[in-house]
């Protein structure tokens, strides 16, 4: 998620692969057009040790980074009539717009091998049109020494009363685990508070992303048990919370030890494990309790989708089809995916002893996914600007106690109707 | 002299094609979309609905509230430039050693573009300041950018920082160009200081004032870019400048109708104020 937000940022990096071998009129072209920019000199690698194995096949590789810019390019890449045979989709608006261009996708391997909801975001209609790329996960990434240190069981919290009774005992302990606080909370960033936070309710109140989606009006069913967890961070969180954002929250804080806690996902491993590699491998994450639904829970989604185009040739589909699944499940694409991608793939059949990821916040994705206890993400289905503009900015004024959370709920209750009207 | 048409068209012809392109035509097809219903898809046709997008940005609080937020920055920042950048100009005419080592100074910050500026500044309000509270103890340092108030002082402060230094110059090209004379004779009758002031130099750098006014207040009331990299409107909302409420119009809430609506009112907006005060100005002005 936060590749996003940089991306839209920073802009677009464009990185055009050179074709392998020589033009043949009988070899299948396959042209990708792929949003992880991270990924994209070691997919390319790992499409170069395809085509040795599949001589009769071209693949061609192009990456656009960052989510904003992603769409716009993908929109021109089909408007200029070179359309390429893999695309990507973010989630059901995606699948809506582009629903036209869409392939089937219930036949392939991946599609059968998935972990159950981990297809819902793209499917419609009972057709699956887009397979997940990787997992992303977020909750409370803590630290495992300072809970030690403060005689804390973390697999004792399960539960809001167990997280509460944790912060007060750490609270009181502040001075000699050397904590500026307990909670460091991105008041700055609104996707943290409006995306992330919000979802953890909103999730167990629409369920699945397309119910929200399709949802006319949200009824913030879990609201107390929202503003409980929410005030316990605002309460026991590093000050100014309006000022404190992504690096601030997790280069400056948590990884220099300065609080215990904070709410990120796994793609913060890189930044925490750039400042303290002795502190990032020893953190995990805790659930996000929300009381009166699900407490023990950690809400894990699918960041992107592959996709594939109805428009090209039957034949290029096959091979389309056939290239993802080699990737995610052939012995040399697995290990790329896990070893080289980092990625949390949601499929069966990533069982070997190097086949598990690395880095302890994956694990605890893992972890979680086995026990069944994560809920999925429904921000991709609030409404437009929604999440951000509207829920984010309200939670701002609220920490600065300009408005009352009843107040935040009614603001934000009548802005997603009128959004849907 | 005759001038020879062909030449003549052959000169304007290339440029006025391109202002054309790339302004006069965008402008009409702008308010044009100000009319209509469109999220900003290509494959999509706006629907026209009418006046209804500016019925609709008069009930729009955000869009009130970034009016009176910028209208407030605006007058700050405009007293606050020019008075600097005058004060900055005197001290820099004066026959000092180090004036041009200090004009050099004063004038670097308005190399930095906007949004580098923007965040340079983000990490001294929330970083440096932060360390020297935590230092020194004194509570100004803490929490800038954190609450409306300390949100629209940093704003200020960017922008005075930046602006100064090219006010400056244009105030030192003034003032070196008031005749010698004038000032000398002046000092013969017995002039104060405040007098040669108020009364020689003042009068004779008045266009310097309509030019500086001018683009203070133009470049004020459009601010973007330091907005966007410094608050982001944030917090709450409560320093989101018009510019950037018309931005996530159309790019946060795909609402570009809408958006081009508020775009119409504050090119009226920023027209109209600009031509008055230049109107008002060159009343002003003393011809030699």
């Amino acid at each position: 998620m936060k590749n996003y937000m940089k991306g839209l940022l920073v802009g677009s990096a464009l990185l055009l692969t050179a074709c392998g071998g020589e033009k043949e009129q009988e070899k299948t072209v396959v042209d990708i057009f792929q949003f992880k920019v991270e990924i994209a000199e070691e997919f390319d690698a790992l499409s170069q040790i395809y085509m040795e194995e599949h001589p009769n096949v071209e693949i061609n590789i192009e990456t656009v980074g960052g989510g904003g810019d992603y769409g716009a390019s993908l929109r021109a890449k089909m408007a200029s009539g070179n359309e390429p045979a893999i695309f990507n989709v973010g989630g059901p608006q995606d699948v809506y717009d582009w629903q036209d261009k869409l392939v089937d996708l219930s036949d392939t391997n991946m599609a059968k091998s998935a972990f159950k909801g981990s297809l819902d975001g793209a499917t419609l209609d009972g057709k699956v049109y887009g397979l997940p790329y990787t997992q992303e996960g977020y909750g409370f990434i803590y630290n495992k020494g300072i809970f030690a240190s403060a005689g804390i069981d973390p697999n004792s919290i399960t539960s809001f009363a167990t997280l509460e009774k944790a912060v007060k005992v750490l609270d009181t302990k502040k001075k000699e685990l050397g904590l500026d606080a307990v909670f460091a909370l991105a008041g700055k960033e609104t996707w943290v508070t409006g995306l992330h936070y919000s979802n953890v309710g909103l999730s167990q109140e629409f369920g699945d992303v397309f119910a929200a989606y399709n949802a006319k009006t949200v009824e913030f069913k879990y609201s107390d048990g929202m503003k409980k967890l929410f005030d316990l961070q605002m309460d026991y969180a590093r000050t100014p919370i309006n000022a404190t954002d992504y690096s601030t929250q997790v280069e400056r804080l948590f990884s220099m030890g300065k609080v215990a806690m904070t709410q990120q996902g796994n793609w913060a491993y890189g930044s925490i494990n750039g400042i303290d590699e002795k502190l990032a491998g020893n953190i995990g994450f805790l659930p996000m309790p929300i009381v009166g639904a699900k407490e023990n829970v950690l809400p894990v989604g699918i960041p992107m989708y592959w996709t594939v185009n109805k428009s090209v040739t039957p034949a290029q589909q096959q091979a389309a089809k056939d290239f993802l699944d080699w990737v995610y499940t052939s012995d040399t694409g697995k290990d790329y995916v896990i070893n080289k991608f980092n990625f949390v793939p949601p499929y069966k059949g990533f069982d070997g002893e190097n086949l598990q990821p690395k880095d302890p916040l994956a694990k605890d994705i893992m972890k979680f996914s086995k026990a069944g206890n994560t809920i999925s993400w429904v921000f991709m289905g609030y409404p437009t600007g929604w999440g951000q503009e509207k829920l984010g900015v309200e939670l701002q004024k609220y920490v600065d106690g300009q408005v009352t959370w009843d107040q935040v709920i009614k603001v934000t209750k009548d802005s997603w109707a009128e959004s849907r009207k | 002299m005759n001038y020879n048409k062909k030449t003549f068209y052959l000169f304007l012809g290339p440029i006025l094609i391109a202002f054309l392109m790339v302004v006069v035509i965008p402008l009409v097809i702008g308010v044009y979309y100000s009319f209509t219903e469109w999220n900003g898809r290509m494959d999509q046709t706006p629907n026209f609905i009418g006046m209804a997008n500016y019925i609709a940005l008069f009930k729009d609080e955000g869009f009130l509230n970034a009016f009176l937020f910028t209208v407030k920055f605006t007058v700050v920042s405009v007293i606050s430039i020019n008075v600097i950048g005058f004060s900055l100009a005197l001290l820099v005419t004066k026959k000092l050693k180090i004036s041009n080592a200090m004009r050099t100074i004063f004038f670097m910050p308005n190399l930095i573009g906007g949004l580098i500026l923007g965040f340079i500044w983000q990490f001294i309000f929330m970083g440096v300041f932060e360390t020297l509270g935590n230092l020194t103890g004194f509570s100004f340092f803490q929490g800038w950018l954190a609450t409306a108030n300390t949100g629209f002082w940093g704003l200020v402060i960017v922008m005075v920082w930046q602006m100064s230094g090219y006010l400056m110059i244009i105030y030192i090209a003034a003032l070196q160009n008031i005749p010698k004379s004038l000032l000398e004779a002046a000092d013969i009758d017995g002039a104060s200081g405040w007098a040669k002031t108020r009364y020689i130099i003042f009068p004779m750098v008045a266009p310097a004032f309509t030019i500086s006014l001018f683009l203070t207040l133009a470049n004020s009331f459009k601010l973007f870019d330091q907005n966007l990299s410094l608050t982001n409107g944030g917090p709450g909302g409560a320093t989101e400048m018009l510019a950037l409420n018309i931005y996530k119009t159309a790019y946060t809430f795909t609402n570009y109708g809408g958006a081009q609506a508020k775009a119409v009112v504050f090119f009226i907006l920023v027209a109209g104020i600009t031509i008055i005060q230049v109107a008002i100005n060159k009343k002003k002005e003393v011809e030699m």
